[in-house]
């Protein structure tokens, strides 16, 4: 399994993976739609996926000694890698802003999402999602990824715009708490969010794995 | 004793059917796989890499079936193409270094060896190199881990004479220390000089498998070389 992630990151990945993870610090903008910082890790990710196209990635890793599922593995691993990456930067963010920023003018003025575990519950849900329609997408064909990247924008920013506006919706505030306000129901938000990303991901990975085995490289 | 076996290994597309086609190579031997562009030598390589699944039949390599084996038979395999280089912007030594983590039997020795053989320098990326030493930083891999089977799908496609005449020496050397090599290539002179065995396809059929003195004494004419026989079948087959 670690050789297949170190090939991954080594060989397969492109350097834009790496370093759009720092998109993450967009957790920090005021007045902006936070949850494009998951989407252009994401992004970052879709770069790999075409680097590794044009290198002839996927035919090489299935000559290795590796089960043919294993190439689907291994790119799952790197995509959840860079994901968790994001993720942990992420959280620690909300975290600097729900302790010593909780009461800064900026943020408590903003008209768009706050930084809490409800917008980290989106951004799992958001990496769930890139997993499964364009991951698993990509694995229909092993080099078509356009319409599976498409279809992810489209439904990425209907969710971002869904979860940009929930807080506005009367009753439905609390999704929007700034500090340690709603605790409660916010790290519920979470949980949800982390089961949705597992859940997702894992069935994503079976159904890639099922669909690679199919087609003739 | 034969090391890689096809037994009535069937494959169709819509436009095209590779239709039984067996043969086995013996421990030791050179095989040169002859066929004309979309013959179905390509679609028979794939299949014995796992890379197409096949309608039916079956390929095994030291008697152990392709299927549910492939982890296990893929570590003593190596494969070489002249037609595709992987990784083109990425180094030598790095394209090694990961590689090499796949292979418990990687030798350095043999890596360091075939490195200064061909004149590779690690430093350099596919991209930068020749379309020979393309070839060749894909024969270094599979070299490098000590393949008992090289399955080679036209390894000598782009080098000059000399570097062509090197490669063909190695090949003889591989095979005295027990390598078996499937080689497939357009190029016949080079099975004049270096195979043991023909397997000629054509169509998608098997037309002959045998050792190349018997296959130029059945299907030759006095004088005529593998090229000439070769193009002359092709030919009676097109009539």
């Amino acid at each position: 399994m670690s050789a297949l992630l170190k090939k991954e990151m080594r060989l397969s990945a492109s350097i834009l993976s790496y370093l759009f993870i720092l998109f993450a610090f967009m957790t920090l903008l005021p007045g902006y739609p936070i949850l494009c910082g998951a989407f252009f890790i994401t992004l970052g990710l879709f770069q790999s996926f075409q680097s590794a196209r044009e290198a002839n990635d996927i035919v090489y890793t299935a000559l290795l000694p590796v089960a043919k599922h294993d190439v689907v593995k291994g790119k799952f691993l790197f995509c959840v890698f860079i994901e968790l990456t994001g993720f942990v930067l992420m959280a620690a963010l909300t975290l600097v802003r729900m302790t010593l920023l909780s009461n800064a003018m900026v943020y408590r003025q903003n008209a768009l999402m706050n930084a809490n575990p409800f917008f980290l519950a989106v951004v799992l849900l958001i990496f769930g999602l890139f997993n499964w329609i364009f991951v698993g997408g990509f694995f229909k064909t092993a080099y078509k990824f356009a319409r599976p990247f498409v279809t992810y924008i489209i439904v990425c920013f209907l969710v971002i715009g869904v979860a940009e506006a929930l807080h506005h919706v009367p009753g439905l505030e609390a999704l929007n708490a700034f500090g340690f306000e709603q605790l409660a129901l916010q790290l519920a938000a979470l949980l949800g969010g982390m089961l949705a990303c597992g859940l997702i991901t894992f069935a994503s990975y079976k159904t890639a794995c099922a669909r690679f085995e199919k087609i003739d490289l | 004793m034969n090391i890689v076996e096809l037994k009535n290994v069937c494959k169709s597309y819509p436009s095209f059917r590779l239709q039984d086609v067996s043969f086995a190579l013996e421990a030791g031997t050179i095989t040169g796989f002859i066929g004309r562009n979309g013959a179905g030598k390509t679609t028979t390589i794939k299949s014995m890499l796992n890379l197409v699944h096949t309608d039916s039949g079956e390929v095994s390599y030291f008697g152990l079936s392709l299927t549910g084996n492939e982890t296990q038979i893929k570590q003593r395999l190596g494969y070489s193409t002249g037609t595709v280089s992987w990784y083109p912007r990425k180094t030598i030594r790095d394209i090694a270094g990961i590689t090499k983590s796949f292979y418990p039997s990687w030798d350095e020795e043999a890596y360091r060896h075939y490195l200064v053989l061909f004149g590779l320098d690690e430093s350099k990326k596919p991209i930068e190199l020749s379309e020979g030493m393309k070839v060749k930083c894909n024969l270094l891999l599979a070299l490098s881990h000590k393949a008992e089977v090289l399955i080679l799908d036209e390894p000598t496609s782009g080098l000059d004479p000399f570097s062509r005449d090197e490669l063909l020496e190695l090949f003889t050397e591989l095979k005295a220390h027990g390598v078996t090599i499937l080689f497939s290539t357009h190029i016949t002179s080079d099975l004049e000089r270096c195979a043991d065995n023909i397997v000629y396809i054509s169509r998608g059929k098997i037309r002959s498998d045998c050792p190349k003195a018997t296959f130029l004494q059945s299907f030759g004419k006095p004088g005529e070389t593998l090229e000439e026989v070769f193009l002359r079948m092709e030919r009676e087959v097109d009539a």
